[in-house]
């Protein structure tokens, strides 16, 4: 076979959702044998492009050519027998297994169901060998570190002739001296005859690693050009970016004195001593990327996750079980909706008034007429789009479905609410409505935190902006129309702040 | 549209239509010569008071059984609860104890083998099929070794009688020939179907049933609620077993065996879900008495070692009648 100069090819590719073209008109090449990093904001579409290159989304429109022939996988299986393997994040291992068990897990030869040793395995280990040698045959998974099991996949994806190896943040989990054997080993892949498509939000390791970098931003091809071409990174944070006109925060004309939220020194096995202040009608954002910890610091204000260090709500110190700051005044609005936040069988009525039933009911006896009238008076003030109190939540739309977590929240008549990515998976209309109730909330006196991944979300309603990164919070800034967003992305990529 | 509305409305009404079908299918077959119990059609006053007063254990229990179902939970304990409490109560009745305390303490009891299961499943967080297994045995092997050596049961002997009036709560007519263990069976299934239907706690159980990580966020206490449940049954496992020992004038260790098959029966016939999430207190009741019909129906017209192969089907058809249902919303 003639090797084509570029070994996946992409063109006008588009993939639609319901609310949303999630990848709009892409269209680049990536080099044969290169390390070709991809990145991007959250929702830049990074995530669903590569899905679809690993077949478990299929695309709506548009051409993709691997080693010149049409490339239309049907599933993950079929992608790499097509020959594009991914190292995903939830590791493909099977930890009660050996190393040579794993490698030849789903090709084994048998003769009648019984297993031969052949010399698939001799040269599946030799692989692994000339990759990392420390890495015994005969050893249990389960023994081996995260970066070792990750090699194992490596091992098995560079065997099987795979020409393209997808990486998706492998270094989020990994050590750092972990991290520089990966960073060899993915350099000795280009000798091997492997291509490596490399996502990571550390932009640092772009730098370190890459050959080509392709910028994507709202689902749209920015650039692609070799690493070498790009100055520093502050010019690639500014491809990632743009210039996003943000929605213009309006600064608060007065604000309330009144002490809610005090965190005095936050550690568990995420948080690195976290500490910061919130007033009453304040709107904190913590902003930081995946794994920067938002999600823990929500857990463990609310109780769930076990923390050294203080939490003072309203001067009192919060007890850590979320029945207790529930009944403090404190309310979640989780990260994910449906597995989280909803009892997706029960109705509408089902789910509102759950947090605060005491509400609703006499020495535990429900008054359902109570419920519905409750129910209906959220469904008209946050506007939720239903014919009754009856419908099953599972029958709403994704941003209907927030506005009835909302909804449950509210009711409990909270004066901190806590909101983790209140807009993820939800359409334009219904965001900027949800970011309406938001500023409403904090208009009545409320004291809102929210944690998010999306930085114009941060921008456009919060008063005060927390950044994190690796559990660390690395500034505070004030919101205000000299905020720079540049900086911003800096200090949560891993820059240092000033 | 419409076929989801012939679903739903399946899914609403079949059980009564079941229980309709099998009483009528036992009714209009012709018994002839066969021994029914006082030799009478299978509606004849006789048989059916008959057929009610056996069906005081699992009307008794499946109610609170229904309730831990609904939360996700399970107990497979209950037949050995029931058999043990069944000797202890007989036990005590027959060392001179007058009614009403043997009855307070076998309620304890029953509490604290609830609690065990609680603190086991909800506690100590071990999947409640084991830890429910492992009491199972455990009840069992104590009943077994309170009867004396060489005696199948606690039973009156010549030296010591067992007083005349141990039956008095299970057997006694009080009312159109039922006896005080039925009301109190039937005043347990209202208070439940009151507490499933229209209480904070039939609230909580669905909703830990649904989505227990949801339920903890929205502040619902699912240990706690979870460990009550166990403790509920536990209860009504103990009540139903003080039953059992008053019909039989008896306390037999093996007398609440298989009782925990019945009741997932009945919950599952009942249109619960197995995961748990929504269910309903008065549905389980109507598939306990379909059990009864059929096995006491049965009992008349074939040979016993073909009884528990038809209940097999019983079961059969309910899990795949259950599935089918709970398929049918998720596509819905």
């Amino acid at each position: 076979m003639k090797l084509t100069e570029n070994v996946l090819e992409i063109r006008n590719l588009l993939k639609d959702f319901p609310s949303v073209r999630a990848v709009n008109d892409v269209s680049f090449d990536i080099k044969r044998n290169s390390v070709h990093c991809l990145v991007g904001e959250n929702g830049a579409g990074k995530s669903t492009l590569i899905k679809i290159l690993t077949g478990a989304y299929s695309k709506s429109g548009g051409r993709i050519l691997l080693n010149g022939e049409e490339y239309n996988p049907h599933n993950p299986r079929d992608a790499k027998q097509k020959g594009i393997s991914t190292l995903f994040q939830e590791l493909n291992v099977v930890d009660q297994l050996t190393v040579a068990e794993n490698l030849t897990l789903g090709m084994e030869d048998t003769t009648l169901g019984f297993l031969r040793k052949t010399d698939k395995i001799n040269k599946m280990v030799s692989v692994m060998n000339s990759l990392e040698p420390s890495i015994k045959p005969r050893q249990l998974v389960s023994a081996l570190s995260v970066a070792k099991k990750q090699i194992v996949e490596i091992a098995k994806a560079v065997a099987t002739e795979s020409d393209i190896i997808i990486m998706d943040e492998p270094t989020a989990a990994i050590s750092e001296g972990e991290i520089a054997r990966l960073f060899q080993i993915v350099r000795g892949l280009r000798a091997k005859n492997v291509t490596v498509i490399y996502i990571s939000h550390r932009l640092d390791e772009i730098f370190e690693l890459g050959d080509y970098v392709t910028v994507m931003r709202d689902g749209k091809h920015i650039d692609t050009r070799p690493v070498s071409a790009i100055q520093d990174r502050s010019e690639l944070i500014r491809m990632m970016i743009g210039k996003t006109v943000f929605e213009a925060y309006t600064p608060k004309p007065e604000r309330s004195r009144e002490l809610v939220l005090r965190c005095r020194n936050l550690t568990n096995h995420k948080l690195g001593g976290i500490s910061f202040e919130v007033r009453a009608g304040e709107i904190a954002g913590f902003y930081g990327l995946v794994g920067a910890g938002k999600t823990e610091l929500a857990r463990a204000i609310y109780g769930v996750d076990e923390y050294q260090g203080e939490i003072l709500f309203k001067g009192r110190k919060l007890a850590p079980s979320p029945d207790k700051v529930i009944a403090a005044g404190i309310a979640l609005v989780p990260e994910e909706r449906r597995s989280q936040g909803l009892f997706t069988i029960l109705t509408i009525r089902g789910n509102v008034p759950v947090m605060n039933m005491a509400k609703v009911s006499r020495h535990g006896f429900i008054n359902s007429a109570q419920e519905r009238k409750v129910t209906q008076e959220y469904i008209e003030k946050l506007r939720i789009a239903t014919s009754s109190t009856e419908k099953e939540v599972i029958k709403l739309s994704g941003g209907n479905q927030q506005k009835v977590v909302f909804s449950k929240c509210l009711f409990a008549d909270a004066d901190l609410l806590m909101l983790d990515e209140p807009t993820r998976g939800i359409d334009v209309g219904a965001k900027s409505e949800i970011y309406g109730i938001i500023r409403r909330l904090s208009e009545e006196g409320k004291a809102i935190l929210i944690f998010s991944s999306e930085l114009p979300e941060i921008m456009n309603i919060c008063d005060s902006i927390y950044l994190l990164y690796d559990g660390n919070l690395k500034a505070s800034l004030q919101n205000g129309p000299d905020i720079d967003s540049e900086k911003i992305i800096h200090i949560v990529t891993g820059g240092e702040g000033k | 549209m419409n076929g989801e509305a012939w679903r739903a409305g399946i899914k609403k009404y079949y059980i009564y239509v079941v229980l309709a079908l099998i009483v009528i299918l036992f009714s209009v077959v012709k018994l002839g010569q066969v021994q029914m119990f006082g030799r009478g059609h299978f509606l004849s006053p006789d048989s059916l008071i008959n057929l009610l007063r056996t069906a005081v254990p699992i009307l008794t229990l499946s109610g609170a059984f229904t309730l831990l179902m609904i939360s996700g939970y399970i107990d497979l304990s209950v037949g050995s609860a029931m058999s043990l409490a069944a000797v202890v109560f007989a036990l005590m009745v027959l060392n001179g104890f007058s009614f009403l305390p043997a009855l307070l303490a076998t309620l304890l009891l029953g509490v604290g083998m609830g609690w065990l299961n609680g603190l086991l499943v909800m506690k100590l967080r071990i999947t409640p099929v084991i830890a429910t297994l492992v009491t199972l045995n455990l009840f069992k092997g104590i009943a077994l070794l309170i009867v004396p050596h060489g005696l199948s049961a606690i039973k009156g002997s010549a030296e010591k009688l067992m007083p005349a009036w141990i039956n008095d709560y299970a057997r006694k007519a009080v009312l159109l020939g039922l006896p005080w263990a039925f009301y109190a069976a039937i005043l347990v299934i209202a208070i439940l179907a009151v507490v499933q239907r229209k209480t904070i706690l039939g609230k909580y159980a669905a909703a830990i049933g649904g989505n227990r990580t949801a339920a903890e966020l929205s502040g619902i206490n699912a240990v706690r609620m979870g460990w009550l449940l166990y403790i509920l049954v536990g209860f009504f496992a103990a009540l139903a077993g003080l039953a059992r020992a008053s019909y039989m004038s008896l306390g037999d260790p093996l007398s609440g065996d298989g009782m925990e098959l019945d009741n997932i029966i009945a919950v599952l016939l009942g249109g619960t879900a197995f995961s748990g999430g929504e269910g309903s207190v008065l549905k389980t009741i109507i598939g306990a008495l379909i059990i009864m019909c059929v096995t006491t129906g049965l009992m008349t017209v074939i040979p016993a070692f073909w009884q528990v192969m038809a209940k097999g089907s019983v079961l059969l058809l309910a899990v795949v009648l259950n599935h089918l249902l709970v398929r049918a919303r998720a596509r819905a």
